[in-house]
């Protein structure tokens, strides 16, 4: 039984379809990469994880369907995300930020946010920062500090380079790393940057036009011209 | 000039109370509640009943109308608002609407005339000169001190920062694992409460009317307009600016033009900054 499982997932924007039977698992403890052009259909694929899009097929957590529970629920089953727009809140600070992600894991408030701290040691010294006020690398990290605020077992991080310096991007990397090696968090991470892809996860999945268009571990992807499609958009 | 002062500062707490009401709902679920007015009469009907026609303790008196606030607050959320959910013009027609119904309601059970409240506390007392009542005295304290309660609920409790979650982004919010629907009703709740419990200071302010929802609402929509959807702290300087605004208008020129310098505000703040003294999206 994988981790999360899902199983001809379709989803829908009013009558526009936006995933056409889309099926992937992912195992506890892995790191896995959905790679595709612009409108592939990723962040689609996420916000469906998470209960944010009318679908239809079936994701199941541990064994357990979540397709039908809302966003609060699935989130206290152990999902984070952090989302492409970060969708912070902009006059609060950062602590205030962190906090709101802390609503549904109130006992684990001191030491998620020890983890948050320790990871982005940046985010301590501005905790009274409004975020409104900060730059695209450190919103990121907000966005995912609120994110692990959460208590995930599995986390969803859309499109973490987009926008961000190459050093940034290295250091959201090698926190994702540590996340997964130090706490043992599942990781999905959906990315138009291939490469990036390719140096954090193990297997990756290219999405074309809301379908899985090839799926495998790295190597066996590298060299796939399936992927370069997807990820010049060809 | 320092009883302007004192009657400013006593007067402008009991309008931030009124107004924070109606903010907390425009601010959090983005809708103009066009009953809110309605909190206050019903808040002054029943400290009334139980207070004056049952003769239970004054305290009770104002417990049952906070407590008749939440249940109209959430019971307005749960019948209105949720089934007409996106379609803000027809919340705002319907909120309209029963405050109509409401209305007849009350003067179908109580008459249409108006009613004196006793003072909650009897008695006057000087300040620097200036007599001043108990009753307007603890309503103005009482006020600052919900206030003060209402700002520490909202910056320091999980329930409160996700009220500010929800006014800012609402997708963020979901992820964070917060059920807005559960938060939007809180927030009607809070808003009834503090409405009902501001009527009864109200009507013991000024007199007990079906009528006295309307000068509340404007009141508040006036504090809206001219702050912006706003903070607290937004909405309490508004609220001061208009209350002193009325005080020296009736002290230096006449009674009948109080509300025509609020209206002034209003029109002024519209052509030169239309989101607001304090507007920006939070809360």
């Amino acid at each position: 039984m994988a981790f999360l499982q899902i199983t001809d997932l379709c989803a829908y924007y009013g009558k526009a379809q936006a995933l056409h039977e889309v099926s992937l698992n992912v195992e506890q403890g892995e790191i896995i990469a959905i790679v595709g052009a612009n409108g592939a259909g990723k962040s689609t694929l996420l916000d469906s994880v998470i209960g944010l899009t009318k679908t239809t097929g079936d994701i199941t957590l541990e064994g357990t369907s979540i397709v039908a529970m809302n966003s609060s629920q699935i989130v206290r089953r152990g999902v984070g995300y952090a989302t492409e727009r970060f969708n912070l809140f902009p006059y609060m600070s950062v602590r205030d930020n962190l906090m709101v992600g802390a609503y549904t894991a109130r006992d684990d408030v001191q030491k998620n946010l020890d983890m948050v701290h320790k990871l982005f040691p940046r985010l301590q010294e501005r905790e009274h920062q409004e975020t409104s006020t900060q730059s695209g690398g450190e919103r990121q990290m907000v966005s995912l500090g609120r994110a692990l605020m959460t208590s995930p077992r599995l986390l969803l991080v859309d499109e973490p380079t987009i926008g961000l310096a190459p050093k940034v991007c290295l250091e959201i990397a090698d926190v994702l790393r540590r996340l997964r090696d130090e706490f043992g968090t599942t990781i999905v991470i959906t990315e138009q940057n291939a490469n990036f892809a390719m140096t954090l996860a193990e297997r990756l999945y290219v999405l074309e036009n809301g379908s899985i268009k090839a799926e495998g571990t790295v190597d066996e992807l590298r060299d796939d011209p399936r992927l370069s499609e997807a990820y010049f958009g060809l | 000039m320092l009883q302007i002062l004192i009657q400013g500062l006593l007067l402008s707490g009991l309008y931030s109370l009124i107004a924070m009401g109606f903010m907390l709902i425009f601010s959090v679920g983005r809708v103009l509640n066009l009953a809110y007015g309605t909190y206050l009469m019903f808040g002054g009907y029943v400290y009334f009943y139980v207070s004056q026609m049952l003769g239970m303790p004054k305290l009770v008196g104002v417990a049952m109308a906070g407590v008749m606030g939440v249940l109209m607050g959430i019971a307005k959320f749960k019948l209105l608002v949720k089934p007409l959910k996106g379609d803000h013009v027809a919340v705002e027609i319907s909120t309209l609407i029963l405050a109509v119904v409401l209305q007849a309601g009350v003067v179908l059970i109580f008459g249409d005339s108006s009613k004196i409240l006793l003072p909650i506390v009897p008695g006057v007392t000087y300040i620097a000169g200036a007599s001043v009542t108990y009753n307007i005295l603890s309503a103005t304290i009482a006020s600052y001190a919900i206030l003060a309660i209402l700002y520490l609920f909202v910056r320091k409790t999980h329930t409160g920062r996700a009220m500010m979650a929800v006014s800012m982004d609402p997708k963020g919010t979901a992820i964070s694992g917060i059920d807005s629907d559960r938060i939007n009703m809180i927030t009607w709740g809070i808003s009834g409460l503090l409405g009902a419990v501001a009527g009864v200071f109200f009507a013991s302010y000024t007199q007990l009317s079906p009528h006295m929802w309307v000068a509340p609402l404007i009141l508040s929509v006036a504090v809206v307009i001219v702050g912006g959807i706003g903070s607290i702290v937004g909405t309490l300087v508004v609220a001061h600016i208009i209350g002193f605004m009325e005080v020296i208008v009736v002290a230096w020129f006449a009674p009948e033009l109080r509300g025509v310098f609020t209206m002034l505000l209003i029109i002024t703040v519209l052509i030169i900054r239309p989101r607001g003294l304090f507007g920006r999206e939070e809360l």
